[in-house]
């Protein structure tokens, strides 16, 4: 451990640690352009400057390594000239849209200039542009404006180092100098968008978020991403109740500082519902009920044509618990999780470990510990052949919204659950909305092990139900009451107390860690 | 006037040739190398007192110095030829006269640090000048003095030509390496050392043509007879390319510490149609510039310095009385604005701005604050404001300029004819802060 001095602080860090994150240690914001905790240190941005005593040119924070003894200015009056000197040179040729930017709000170049900038520029001259480049789509999701690029590099040392795509370059030089893609081939690979986030102004921005809120109204509720098995961490940024974007939240463990553009497409998923109260089939046509006359149907159909459940990994720890507890314990149904390996992808954490994903749902391995069976496709056509069928989620499986699964299934579901309706839910004898991930609270557990809490960004919207609830709605209806589950938090107590893997992890420890492992010499329980 | 080293075959017929540079005692240098133990090489080379000549001015034997002698790891010899600031035109001069002293050099430097492997990088223009090098490296392999087991000491050296592509900063070393690497030319950040992590991750030694020149004759003539050319601190002769309003221009070789009248004087002959000197660059577009008042200054680093420029690369620009300071360093300036790499911030923003301004006050359009925007883009962006010298580089003359020249700047300004600008503030203006020093009062 080394002990340094900064502003009068004296902090302990680590061997190798540089002064931009020793700073940190002191409770001192150094400010960075081009330096990102996750990329090399290039240093060419020279606003980190801080002054060390017993140097006599001021050092870039950034590329200095913390030494034992050392004694650090941040706030001097030469460190506040040469940084407002910095800013004023990166200000210089910068158009100054903030009005009209996306990254006004979360753009270092606005917050540095505020906090240390100077009021009036000295440039009279014309400003340098790039005519062509102001919105230029270099991608499917990235859009370029070459104009307020401040050629910190930290796009293309992301596609050089983290992704190692090489796809974007340096063209050109000095002021000419501006960001292309390698060989002028589209920017499409699987993580694209986070150069957009790298980016500190709005050079670089996401292409279905432009135009679509300014940042400072967006609420930001932490979440995990449902895209697949990883468990990405996540930012869901939303207002008055529609979702905007999901930016990667930071898990050292997990996604680092990155998530890919697939999860990201999946924010605008959250929007769409036509599936708002539920219904029962009447012919050909479905005639809407309150929830209570629905579920004493569905009790009733449970009795009396003991049904094969079809759960969902999609749903939380919480919900699979509850199935298992009230399908499989009290009432001895069938009940499998179906799951599909899908697409593969991959996300690398903060130490550069690649981590794949093993299946599309995002709850695969919750659903193993609790002890549900998994199927695969062709479990899954064998399982609903025959027999009437109750679908907890009807995208449980890509093969369920298929018309196969329609023609398969006719006349032998007996309800379905959902927020969309797939040309299967219309063949279904009753139909309940379900309130979506966001709506509600639950834990998942990545297939890396961990298991996260994603908060609700919002109560349940129309009549649309979270599983635990439905599930806990319809033990009463049973008169098989499940005792104490009147909350996930609860029910999450439950989990804990009887699945050995859970063990010692409590909501609040979850709320605040980034993702807690579960015990790994435990045998999965079923 | 003494007798030339390094062009000493200047003038010869077939010069170039390997038969040529034997009949002058070639190659006589390595064979006394070779068979010394390479800590006396450099110490030879530290008693000569010989100077890097590419500018800095770094003690070769102290450079070699840093080298870590059990890293594990190859060591390389790197010559730089990427001569491509304005007024320096030495280097190829040696190339162009005597390659293989070049060759002989490279073969002292690497043995000294325990190289087996050296590139010459050479400017990308100088297309002739990397033909004869490859013929002269031909005719070296051929006649032992290059490849395996070099005169039968044991000694192993492969040597390659590396073109560039044109850019100046790529004469900067570590912008060299990674250009070599072949990446962008970018100067990476120092430290490490290029001496401790260089090319490839390992030790490299990057020397200037000049200065790898001048090994054969240290070693052939001896450290003592070096250090008895030239001042106590700047020791040998030193290639002065001349450029500019002279009878002569061209390079020539003198002593360090020859004074610059004697070299524009004597040498090429003073300024052409009668007219008067005004102004002098002593070393290379990037030195700050000096009057005629200064012209007695020694040519000699530590004299150069205490007159308010550096020896640099040697490159002399001379100037006469016609010659109008602000078109000067316009000139200037539109070189280093065009070869900034684009990495810092203040280099690449500061050099185009200052540009900017200098092209409106040449048109006329000049305003007095304009000196001020000049002063200040000066004072930072240099001095350890960018990664690389070159932030310097630009700053140093118009710093020089505004101070030697600064009436001319001024009557300029004046008389101008400046734009209607309406300056917006950049956001709400908080008069209360009044942290920063206003325009203006800048040290200037």
């Amino acid at each position: 451990m080394l002990r340094l001095t900064i502003d009068g602080v004296e902090v302990q860090v680590a061997e190798g640690t540089n002064l931009v994150e020793a700073s940190k240690k002191a409770g001192i914001e150094i400010p960075t352009t081009c330096y990102h905790p996750g990329l090399r240190v290039v240093g060419q941005c020279r606003i980190c400057f801080v002054e060390v005593e017993s140097m006599p040119h001021l050092v870039t924070a950034c590329s200095t390594p913390a030494q034992n003894g050392m004694i650090v200015m941040t706030k001097s009056p030469r460190v506040r000239n040469a940084r407002a000197a910095v800013l004023e040179f990166l200000l210089a040729n910068h158009p100054l849209d903030c009005p009209v930017c996306d990254q006004a709000g979360e753009c270092s170049l606005q917050d540095f200039s505020m906090e240390i900038g100077l009021d009036e520029s000295r440039m009279i001259d014309e400003k340098r542009t790039f005519p062509g480049f102001e919105s230029r789509q270099i991608g499917p999701a990235v859009v370029q404006n070459q104009n307020r690029c401040i050629r910190c590099s930290r796009c293309i040392r992301f596609t050089q180092e983290i992704f190692e795509t090489h796809d974007l370059i340096m063209k050109g030089r000095g002021a000419r100098a501006y960001i292309d893609t390698f060989d002028g081939r589209p920017f499409d690979n699987p993580w694209s968008a986070c150069v957009a986030d790298v980016c500190p102004v709005g050079a670089l921005t996401v292409k279905d978020f432009r135009f679509r809120a300014r940042v400072w109204h967006l609420m930001e509720t932490p979440s995990i991403c449902p895209g697949c098995s990883v468990g990405c961490n996540i930012d869901v940024g939303h207002l008055d109740g529609v979702v905007h974007r999901f930016k990667p939240r930071t898990n050292p463990e997990i996604n680092g500082w990155w998530m890919c553009d697939h999860g990201r497409s999946l924010a605008s998923d959250l929007n769409n519902r036509d599936l708002d109260r539920p219904a029962v089939r009447s012919g050909s046509t479905f005639s809407t009920l309150t929830w209570n006359e629905a579920l004493v149907i569905l009790a009733e159909t449970i009795v009396t044509k003991k049904p094969r459940i079809v759960a969902s990994a999609n749903l939380s720890n919480e919900a699979l618990f509850l199935i298992r507890r009230l399908f499989v314990e009290h009432l001895d149904l069938e009940v499998v999780v179906p799951t599909d390996s899908g697409a593969q992808r991959w996300i690398k954490n903060e130490r550069g470990t690649r981590i794949e994903s093993i299946e599309v749902q995002p709850n695969g391995t919750g659903a193993r510990l609790i002890g549900l069976s998994m199927v695969d496709e062709k479990g899954l056509r064998d399982f609903v052949s025959q027999s009437s069928v109750i679908l907890l989620d009807n995208r449980a499986h890509a093969w369920l919204a298929g018309p196969d699964a329609a023609a398969e299934l006719r006349g032998r579901l007996a309800a379905v659950f959902g927020r969309r309706h797939t040309e299967l839910s219309r063949t279904a004898d009753l139909i309940f909305p379900t309130a979506s991930w966001f709506e509600t609270e639950g834990s998942f557990t990545s297939s890396t092990g961990r298991v996260q809490l994603a908060r609700p960004g919002w109560s349940p919207v129309r009549l649309g139900r979270p599983a635990w609830r439905t599930l806990t709605d319809l033990a009463v209806r049973l008169d098989l009451p499940l005792e104490n589950c009147i909350s996930p938090r609860r029910v999450f107590e439950e989990i804990v107390q009887e699945i050995p893997a859970f063990a010692g992890m409590t909501y609040r420890r979850l709320s605040s860690e980034p993702g807690i492992p579960i015990l790994k010499d435990i045998p999965h329980v079923g | 006037m003494m007798k030339p080293l390094l062009l000493r075959a200047r003038g010869e017929r077939n010069s170039r040739s390997l038969t040529t540079y034997l009949r002058f005692g070639g190659y006589g240098a390595v064979k006394k190398a070779l068979i010394m133990d390479a800590r006396d090489v450099i110490k030879e080379i530290k008693a000569s007192g010989l100077r890097g000549r590419s500018g800095a001015g770094v003690p070769t034997g102290l450079k070699w110095g840093c080298v870590p002698k059990a890293s594990g790891k190859p060591k390389y010899l790197i010559c730089n030829a990427d001569e491509s600031e304005p007024g320096t035109f030495k280097d190829r001069e040696i190339i162009r006269v005597d390659p293989h002293l070049l060759l002989e050099g490279m073969i002292i430097a690497a043995y000294a640090i325990d190289a087996h492997k050296a590139y010459i990088y050479i400017r990308g223009e100088f297309f002739h000048e990397a033909q004869m090098l490859e013929h002269a490296i031909g005719e070296a392999y051929r006649k032992k003095y290059l490849g395996k087991n070099i005169l039968r000491t044991g000694f192993d050296l492969d040597i390659y030509v590396h073109r560039g592509a044109g850019a100046q900063i790529c004469s900067e070393e570590t912008a060299l390496i990674e250009s070599i690497e072949g990446r962008r030319g970018q100067p990476r950040l120092k430290p490490p050392f290029p001496a401790m992590a260089g090319l490839f991750g390992c030790p490299t030694i990057v020397n200037n043509v000049e200065t790898l020149a001048c090994l054969p004759h240290i070693l052939e003539n001896g450290a003592d007879w070096f250090a008895s050319i030239g001042t106590q601190e700047s020791t040998g002769t030193k290639l002065f390319s001349v450029s500019g309003h002279v009878e002569s221009p061209g390079v020539y070789e003198v002593p360090l510490g020859t004074t610059f009248r004697e070299i524009i004087e004597d040498h090429c002959g003073g300024i052409p149609n009668g007219r008067e000197l005004k102004a002098f660059i002593p070393g290379g577009s990037s030195a700050p510039v000096l009057t005629a008042a200064e012209i007695d200054t020694p040519a000699c680093f530590d004299a150069v310095a205490k007159a308010g420029s550096t020896l640099g690369s040697g490159g002399l620009i001379v100037m006469d009385e016609t010659v109008d300071m602000v078109w000067v360093l316009e000139n200037l300036l539109e070189f280093y604005a065009h070869e900034s790499c684009g990495q810092c911030t203040p280099c690449r923003e500061g050099s185009a701005w200052a540009l900017n301004i200098l092209r409106r006050i040449r048109c006329n359009q000049g305003c007095p604050e304009d000196l001020e925007t000049l002063c200040r883009i000066a004072d930072f962006a240099c001095r350890g404001m960018t990664i690389c010298p070159l932030g310097d580089a630009f700053c140093e003359p118009i710093r020089s300029f505004l101070d030697r020249f600064g009436g001319e700047f001024r009557a300029a300004v004046t008389s101008g004819n400046p734009p209607r600008v309406v300056k917006a503030p950049i956001l709400p203006t908080r008069r209360d802060q009044s942290m920063f020093a206003k325009p203006g009062t800048e040290s200037c």
